[in-house]
């Protein structure tokens, strides 16, 4: 894959936006691997809308042809329920690219989602809770007309 | 700026009105204290304490923090919510090897997206006051001072942990990975906000029982009304051992027989004995708030008692189930890494 400046500094953009140096359920550097980094891409086969995290899981096509299932940790579906989750919102086969960091076990085909988007880049989700900022009415306008969660 | 021109103006009212501002609103906009069928306070409903405000403050700034000081605080927190929404780019590659430089919980692999996060974007308002801290008293907004024999016992139980691998068995994980506890000290007493997700609270009331079930995994504490009568001092549940009674119409709460394992705990309960004591005083202020003040009482744990307060602000929403143990595959993935890891150190 090519790799210009312009992608360097996107991807530098993109560690500040997706990092969330904050306490967490667990600790994702005791179940993740930081010398196992991933980018994964494949339509989405399975939801577990479960606490005390999401997983999505999806498909992936290896080089060999063969296809393989990750499982991608999320957060607490519960936040995403405040934000007007729907069923269709990750239909199963959308496709989406994922960059994380697999586990540590590496016979788990599992990572974290540590940027999870749509394949034009776009977020799943707005990081909004319905309170109404100008910017927020805005996009939200635009994705409702799109059919978008 | 998010706030509409309304609110502002009201806020602007209630800096300028002071303390008695909630009251005055309350007057102003004809609210009457909702009661029970036997005349008390109703305090039921679903509520958050969700806020910006830590519980701590920075050295050398005061209590009450001046208007444009919110703005500034608040369009910050919102700038950042709008850059974790920007797309990424859709042929980014892999985040680097070695991690990428995240701290805290995100340990240098990056956590989950901003979406998932919602953490309070809004600076804590208290009868009218804009807060830089929960605590209150001591008048700096700091913990006080930890006693000699509060050290001693922080040390005791590091000591006691490490007589094991921390990735060793189920039992040396956090309360929280174990879906035993909420974050922080999100269930309490004292409830406080986790400054992560969840920060909601369904309350509902009898006139001999007070329910208290917090979101974050499902921690629900049970305050019985009426002349304690204690539990024996060897029985020590979770949250503690909670008996309220009515003070005009504040409801006060006063808890005690902490489980040893809870007050193990970092943050507020660091280093604190079976001698903690916390009161809680709940006040509806208007149809919006209660106004929730919180005591720690522990003489050989501070030198001196500490106390906070924190609006918990009307939910407009549900609280949602939260069944932290169905589908809990992160613990199981720390131990299996833990013994994955064994095996590459071991060569096999």
């Amino acid at each position: 894959m090519r790799k210009t400046s312009t992608t360097i500094v996107l991807a530098g953009l993109a560690v500040l936006v997706a990092a969330v140096p904050l306490l967490a359920h667990h600790a994702f550097g005791a179940e993740f691997d930081r010398d196992a980094p991933i980018r994964l891409q494949g339509p989405v086969v399975r939801l577990e809308w479960v606490n005390p995290h999401a997983w999505i899981h999806i498909e992936i096509t290896k080089e060999d042809g063969t296809t393989e299932v990750w499982m991608v940790e999320g957060g607490t579906p519960n936040t995403l329920l405040r934000r007007g989750l729907r069923r269709d919102c990750l239909a199963v086969g959308t496709e989406i690219i994922v960059d994380g960091y697999q586990t540590k076990d590496h016979s788990l085909t599992r990572a974290n989602g540590r940027d999870v988007t749509f394949t034009d880049g776009t977020k799943i989700f707005l990081g909004s809770s319905g309170t109404g900022a100008p910017y927020e009415e805005e996009l939200l306008r635009e994705r409702a007309a799109q059919g978008r969660c | 700026m998010r706030s509409s021109a309304s609110i502002l103006t009201l806020a602007l009212m209630a800096v300028a009105a002071g303390p008695l501002a909630t009251q005055a609103l309350g007057q102003a906009t004809g609210w009457v204290m909702p009661r029970t069928a036997d005349g008390r306070p109703d305090l039921q409903g679903n509520w958050t304490n969700a806020t910006m405000t830590p519980i701590q403050r920075p050295e050398g700034v005061g209590l009450a923090l001046p208007v444009d000081e919110v703005e500034r605080r608040e369009q910050g927190r919102w700038d950042r919510i709008q850059r974790g929404a920007e797309a990424s780019d859709p042929d980014r590659e892999a985040p680097p090897v070695g991690g990428d430089g995240s701290t805290g919980a995100a340990g240098g692999v990056g956590g989950y997206n901003n979406f998932w996060i919602d953490a309070g974007n809004q600076v804590a308002m208290y009868n009218g006051e804009y807060r830089s801290s929960l605590i209150v008293d001591p008048p700096d907004g700091r913990y006080p001072p930890r006693t000699e024999a509060a050290r001693a016992r922080i040390a005791e139980r590091r000591a006691v942990r490490r007589q094991h691998g921390q990735y060793d068995n189920p039992e040396n994980r956090p309360l929280a990975e174990r879906c035993i506890l909420s974050f922080g000290s999100n269930g309490g007493p004292p409830m406080l906000p986790n400054y992560f997700y969840n920060n909601n609270y369904t309350i509902v009331q009898t006139p001999d029982h007070i329910m208290i079930m917090t979101e974050m995994v499902h921690d629900v504490r049970i305050i019985r009304i009426g002349t304690p009568n204690p539990l024996p001092g060897e029985i020590e549940p979770y949250f503690g051992d909670s008996w309220g009674h009515w003070e005009g119409d504040t409801l006060v709460v006063e808890t005690m027989n902490y489980h040893p394992t809870q007050i193990a705990q970092v943050g507020v309960f660091a280093g604190t004995s079976k001698d903690l004591k916390v009161t809680e005083r709940f006040t509806r202020a208007d149809e919006n708030t209660i106004n929730y003040e919180f005591t720690m009482e522990d003489p050989s744990t501070w030198t001196e008692t500490w106390s906070g307060e924190v609006p918990f602000k009307r939910l407009p929403g549900q609280v949602y189930e939260y069944a932290c143990h169905e589908g809990n595959y992160a613990l199981f993935n720390v131990l299996s890494g833990a013994r994955a890891q064994e095996r590459r150190d071991n060569g096999r």
